[in-house]
């Protein structure tokens, strides 16, 4: 055997070997896990011992298709009663994959905190305050106030949902600090809801 | 005016300058007589240059133990009486050479001489000679071991020797930095991707030892997968060579080379251990090349390099989560004889890559906030430790290569290149999540070469092959997010010829190629499965020419067309960019882009300078850019800015200079600098991250037998002043760095250690490159000391 004959041996096993394998896989649906779908605020009329008062009333902003393209979110209004005490909890969903992200957030408290923000507070229409069961300023529970007089019985309310922030930050504490971004992290959820006082 | 008597007598004052046996060879005398040399080489080239005679013996001349470039060691044909002393790179070229057989000796002080026949027949002949210290012990007369040296007629720049030991510790974007015309485009100081003349990404080539490297590189933040330690010469081709390399290489080449293997019995180590203050990174490198001593011809190498580097700082405070770790391994074993040669070829590039924290935002509003910050939220202490988001990628390459010589003037030749590229993102999620990969990406790339390489008696070379390159990518499921590419296989075939026409000191070349491409991709958008079949087809062409205009001047000129097909991100992206606060649009209708690109060179090599000139011009037909549609989109999550891939004509000119001067033989000084020019011609706007115009320039001075050496160098970078209509931030002022280098060379007994130390951005400026994508959100590097240590034996 001449050795071109052994040469064009060695290149065709190499040729068929190595054109024989490697095809892409077919894909896979993959769902977005952390995708945040629906924001659930639950409102609850309380008395100095918070003690519920009066019927729960719930207030949704939901995206089903989370973050695509072509959908856009529904926000609904917030109708609150003046000069009440409410205690406030917050629901995070997946509804896509059926994960209710509330307990991963409890889970990894020191990572995660609401803040409240807009003129329903900073014009001191409405106040707040964490009473989160763990100790920890989450935001998944508050109490807050409605004031009797409000300047305009209109206005809009921003909640922020901030992920991997430094906590000890000052002023990171305050469920009011603007200046959030300073802490550090991002941000899972930023939705202004409009407000409604009667 | 009698010419052959005078190039008698050219010949006769050579012997009696080098063959005196009466004046011991002193270093000064040395000097004097390569001057001496030069000068009368000179003259007596210009005197025959009449002859009808036209081969030309072209070559390098390396130190047998180190693959350095000798320069004015001395190159002599004894039929013809002619000669010629090499440069500082260590090359020579002997022209108007008859076809025959001749006697070549080569001498340098201190060396073995060698002394070779040559048979030349047809065109340029290439032939590299290794010389061995006079003190070594070893018998016989090495020469051997030739590198296909890059025939191209398109500007060329190589990085090697003393340049390429200054850049151990950069990543590859970082040292080629030392090639005028090449800049990077990078995201923080650890990921920097190579730009030539304004193109990077999918637009150039990188080959690692002849294989086009293949992994997700049409990513902004995705590095070229390389160890730049396993080169000995890494060369920059700053034209268009679609037609040698295939689709893509369309603003240049840059090609990575590990030194030839060993054909004898001998065995060199190197070692490399880099500290730098600036991250307390830790580099040690090590490689072992040897040769069989039962069979002849059959020789083999090892290398491999670890990095490890914490968080980078700038002038004032630490980045926060910056640090990396790299691991890189490659071996290689060959067998040569007279007419087969075999090589078998493994690389791994391993690593993990922390990202800037700050600079992955949630949505718009964060983005915003930082950039009005101008510097991160989140200034930590130093430390090693690397979090999400990151990156972990590794990449296999293997080859397998052989040519066989089948008559004198034929070369068969065979290459076949298997690659897989793995490559995990992971992002700051909740829960479970945070250790799974919010990207996972695994490609395959198969690539094959065969081509046969001809030299005639007469003037013609070239070659003619076919180029099969295939590739399947696949998304790892079980990331929990929805893929930012879809699963494809790709299959791109080519045929080319390609033909180099030689004559006296004009050399001319010219090469065609077609390649056919199929992309098959299918992905789920929502829950349904999308398939698209895709196919892409083009001609391209180049010409090109080298025109030896005196002894010092030569001019080269190369006119080239070449294609892209768009790649799979510009077609299918839909959705969330995760971390960067922007939703990307893909547009599966889009065509290829075309380019005709037009690279001038002009080269001068003189007694006492050198100075390059590139002049380029490059017109692009549908360029695909990522254009913001000045729309937001509103999620729970926040805004979003809306950007689209859209195709418009672009023209890219500029120019490239780079000269050294030597003001005596201890104080040198050396300077470099490009200017790029590149629009939207549609549209009549710019275009975002083209680099804006630089120079650095420096001056060196040696003492104590030139074996130390101080460098001072200056590096001055304008500000970008034609910025796109939108971008986030407006572009950084211009600034100025300076940098301090030693170095030293001792001769340890028979091996050489090479000490440098390096201070890099000196004063410790706050400053913000144009072309660093984090440039939004953080300053760049502070001041950096490195020391560096390298030993040969």
């Amino acid at each position: 055997m001449s050795n071109i004959q052994r040469l064009n041996i060695l290149l065709l096993g190499v040729l068929s070997l190595s054109f024989a394998s490697c095809n892409s896989e077919a894909p896979v649906l993959e769902n977005d896990r952390e995708l945040i779908t629906d924001l659930i605020l639950t409102f609850v009329e309380v008395n100095q011992t918070i003690t519920p008062i009066a019927p729960p009333l719930y207030f949704k902003a939901s995206d089903s298709q989370g973050i695509g393209i072509g959908g856009s979110p529904t926000i609904e209004a917030i109708t609150l009663d003046r000069n009440k005490t409410y205690l406030m909890t917050i629901q995070v969903l997946n509804s896509i994959e059926n994960i209710d992200i509330t307990e991963n957030i409890i889970k990894e408290a020191d990572q995660h905190q609401f803040y409240f923000l807009g003129p329903a507070f900073s014009s001191n229409i409405i106040a707040i305050s964490y009473v989160d069961p763990s100790g920890k300023s989450i935001g998944l529970r508050n109490i807050l106030s409605t004031t009797n007089s409000p300047d305009t019985n209109n206005t809009i309310w921003r909640i922020v949902l901030r992920h991997d922030l430094d906590k000890k930050f000052l002023g990171a504490s305050s469920p009011n600090f603007e200046n959030f971004v300073q802490a550090g992290g991002e941000t899972d959820l930023d939705i202004t809801f409009p407000v409604i006082l009667n | 005016m009698p010419k052959f008597p005078l190039k008698k007598l050219f010949a006769t004052l050579f012997q009696k300058l080098w063959f005196n046996k009466y004046s011991p060879p002193t270093f000064a005398t040395m000097i004097q007589k390569v001057i001496f040399s030069i000068a009368l080489f000179a003259f007596a080239v210009t005197q025959v240059s009449a002859q009808k005679c036209d081969l030309v013996l072209r070559g390098k001349i390396l130190h047998l133990e180190n693959d350095q470039p000798i320069e004015a060691a001395y190159v002599w044909i004894l039929e013809t009486r002619t000669g010629a002393v090499t440069d500082q790179n260590g090359n020579f070229v002997i022209r108007e050479l008859c076809p025959g057989t001749y006697t070549v000796t080569v001498q340098y002080l201190g060396h073995k001489e060698i002394r070779e026949t040559i048979n030349l027949s047809g065109s340029t002949t290439n032939q590299t000679f290794k010389m061995q210290e006079e003190s070594m012990d070893l018998s016989g007369v090495e020469v051997h071991g030739h590198r296909d040296a890059v025939q191209t007629t398109t500007a060329v720049t190589s990085l090697y020797g003393e340049a390429l030991l200054q850049s151990r510790g950069e990543s590859l974007g970082e040292s080629l930095k030392r090639v005028a015309g090449v800049t990077t485009f990078s995201t923080g100081n650890t990921i920097s991707k190579p730009v030539i003349h304004g193109l990077h990404s999918n637009r150039i080539m990188i080959l690692n030892n002849g294989i086009r490297l293949e992994g997700q590189q049409w990513g902004a933040e995705h590095a070229p997968e390389i160890d730049p330690f396993l080169a000995d010469e890494i060369t920059v081709i700053k034209g268009a060579e679609t037609v040698r390399f295939g689709p893509e290489a369309m603003g240049g080449v840059i090609l990575v080379n590990p030194p030839t293997l060993p054909t004898n019995k001998k065995h060199t180590t190197e070692l490399n251990l880099l500290g730098g203050s600036n991250g307390r990174m830790g580099n040690f490198a090590a490689s072992h090349s040897g040769g069989s001593e039962k069979i002849q011809g059959l020789g083999y190498r090892v290398q491999g390099s670890v990095k490890r580097a914490g968080n980078i700082r700038t002038p004032n405070y630490y980045q926060a989560n910056t640090g990396m770790a790299e691991y890189n391994f490659s071996g290689s074993i060959g067998y040569s004889s007279k007419k087969l040669g075999i090589e078998g070829y493994y690389s791994y590039f391993d690593t993990e890559i922390g990202i800037l924290r700050d600079s992955h935002t949630g949505n718009l509003t964060d983005l915003i906030e930082i950039i009005q910050n101008g510097e991160p939220f989140i200034k930590p202490d130093f430390t090693y430790e690397i979090n999400n988001p990151k990156q972990v990628v590794s990449h296999h390459l293997a080859k397998l290569k052989a040519h066989y010589h089948l008559s004198p003037e034929m070369k068969l030749n065979f290459q076949y290149g298997f690659q897989l590229n793995q490559r995990q993102e992971f992002d700051r999620r909740r829960g479970e999540l945070n250790a799974r990969p919010s990207l996972d990406l695994e490609l395959f790339t198969n690539t094959l070469d065969i081509f046969l390489d001809h030299s005639r008696k007469s003037s013609w070379s070239g070659s003619v092959g076919i180029n099969v390159i295939q590739q399947a990518n696949s998304n790892i499921p079980g990331t929990g997010v929805t893929p930012l590419i879809p699963n494809y296989d790709m299959v791109n075939g080519g045929v080319y010829l390609m033909e180099k026409y030689l004559k006296g000191p004009l050399e001319i070349e010219g090469g065609i190629r077609y390649d056919f491409r199929k992309v098959s991709a299918a992905r789920f958008i929502g829950n349904e499965l999308q398939e698209a079949e895709l196919d892409y087809q083009n001609f391209s062409a180049f010409l090109g020419g080298l025109y030896q205009l005196s002894p010092y001047f030569a001019f080269t000129t190369n006119l080239g067309t070449a294609w892209r097909p768009p790649n799979v991100n510009e077609l299918f992206s839909q959705g969330l960019h995760h971390g960067a606060a922007a939703v990307e649009i893909g547009d599966p209708n889009l065509n290829s882009e075309k380019s005709l690109k037009w690279v001038n060179g002009l080269e001068y090599e003189g007694k006492k300078a050198s100075v390059e000139f590139t002049a380029y011009l490059n017109q692009i037909n549908d360029y695909i850019y990522l254009n913001p549609t000045g729309e937001t989109f509103v999620s729970l999550r926040g805004t979003f800015n809306v950007y689209e891939y859209l195709q418009a004509d672009a023209f890219f000119y500029g120019f490239d200079l780079s000269g050294t001067y030597s003001f005596s033989e201890k104080f040198n000084g050396y300077l470099k600098g490009s200017i790029i020019r590149a629009k939207n011609t549609e549209t009549q706007t710019y275009f975002p991250f083209i680099p804006s115009d630089r120079m650095d320039w420096g001056l060196a001075y040696s003492f104590g037998n030139l074996a130390n050496r101080i460098t001072l160098s200056n590096v001055l970078v304008a500000k970008q002043t034609r910025e796109p209509e939108f971008d986030l931030a407006p572009a950084p002022p211009a600034y100025a760095l300076f940098n301090l280098g030693y170095n030293r060379k001792f001769k340890l007994g028979e091996n050489q250690f090479n000490v440098g130390l390096q201070v890099n951005n000196l004063l410790n400026t706050e400053y913000k490159e144009y072309m660093n994508r984090f440039r939004y959100f953080t300053a760049d590097m502070g001041r950096n000391i490195l020391l560096k240590l390298n030993y040969q034996f």
